[in-house]
């Protein structure tokens, strides 16, 4: 059985934050979702669950960090080009993300990233597969 | 091309971190490592990027979150048993981890899960396959 990772993030407006990522062509599982949280799917193996701040404090014994002022974690996902980092990143500022620095160009890598609609940053590449050594 | 996602976490010692999830069993891709960050394998579609704090403030606009006072994000991974689950949670104490809760046990879930040396979270989770609807 191949690992799975789930990503919980607090979200001020789960509502707002579906709408946010299904405009970026993300899907939802339905059996994961309530009105507290839902499931989405990345990919096969990957997910990231969108709680309401109310559920998040059910698991996590701090308080949630203002993304506003700083933040714990960035969350990178492979793309499978330059340009589906470049469209994912016009959609989210289209709907509401911004960005906070210009695409960058080493040659063997493009990469780009989005903050979503609560200050999570979001980064995306496309590395040059011959780059990667079998180790 | 399957999706791989790349946690980044700031850490305040990487050595010690590296000694800390290597005791869990955890494997390095030498390839992304130097002194300043390393590439932690969960599985072939899921890694961690452990990062020096200077190095984490050349991706991001923030300061970082002392995540011992505030978590803006939960890591969970799925585990092939229950076993396994509290293999990684007592293997973790014994490195330096803390535990922040008891294993939960929802019947068709189990989980349990660690706070690391610089507090990130990570929960561990079986879950009953037969539980999961198909979409």
């Amino acid at each position: 059985m191949t690992t799975k990772i789930f990503l919980n993030l607090p979200v001020a407006d789960l509502n707002k934050s579906v709408t946010f990522f299904t405009s970026l062509g993300y899907t939802f599982n339905k059996q994961f979702t309530d009105e507290t949280s839902t499931c989405m799917i990345i990919s096969e193996h990957i997910y990231a669950m969108l709680l309401t701040h109310d559920k998040f404090k059910n698991f996590a014994p701090n308080a949630i960090c203002d993304t506003t002022k700083s933040n714990e974690v960035l969350i990178t996902l492979s793309c499978e080009n330059r340009a589906q980092v470049d469209e994912l990143v016009a959609k989210a500022v289209a709907a509401g993300g911004r960005t906070v620095e210009d695409a960058e160009d080493l040659g063997f890598m493009y990469s780009h990233g989005y903050m979503d609609l609560d200050g999570h940053a979001w980064g995306l590449f496309y590395m040059d597969p011959s780059f990667v050594q079998p180790q | 091309m399957t999706t791989k996602i790349f946690v980044n976490l700031p850490v305040k010692d990487l050595d010690k971190s590296v000694t800390f999830f290597k005791s869990l069993g955890y494997t390095f891709n030498l390839q992304f490592t130097d002194e300043t960050a390393t590439c932690m394998v969960i599985s072939e579609d899921i890694y961690a990027m452990l990062l020096t704090y200077p190095k984490f403030k050349e991706f991001t606009p923030n300061p970082i979150c002392d995540a011992t006072k505030s978590t803006e994000v939960l890591v969970c991974l799925s585990c092939e048993n229950r076993a396994q689950v509290d293999d990684l949670v007592r293997k973790a104490v014994a490195a330096g981890g803390k535990t922040y809760k008891d294993p939960q046990d929802h019947g068709f879930m189990y989980g349990h899960g660690y706070q690391d040396l610089d507090g990130h979270i990570w929960e561990l989770m079986y879950m009953d396959p037969s539980f999961v609807q198909q979409q």
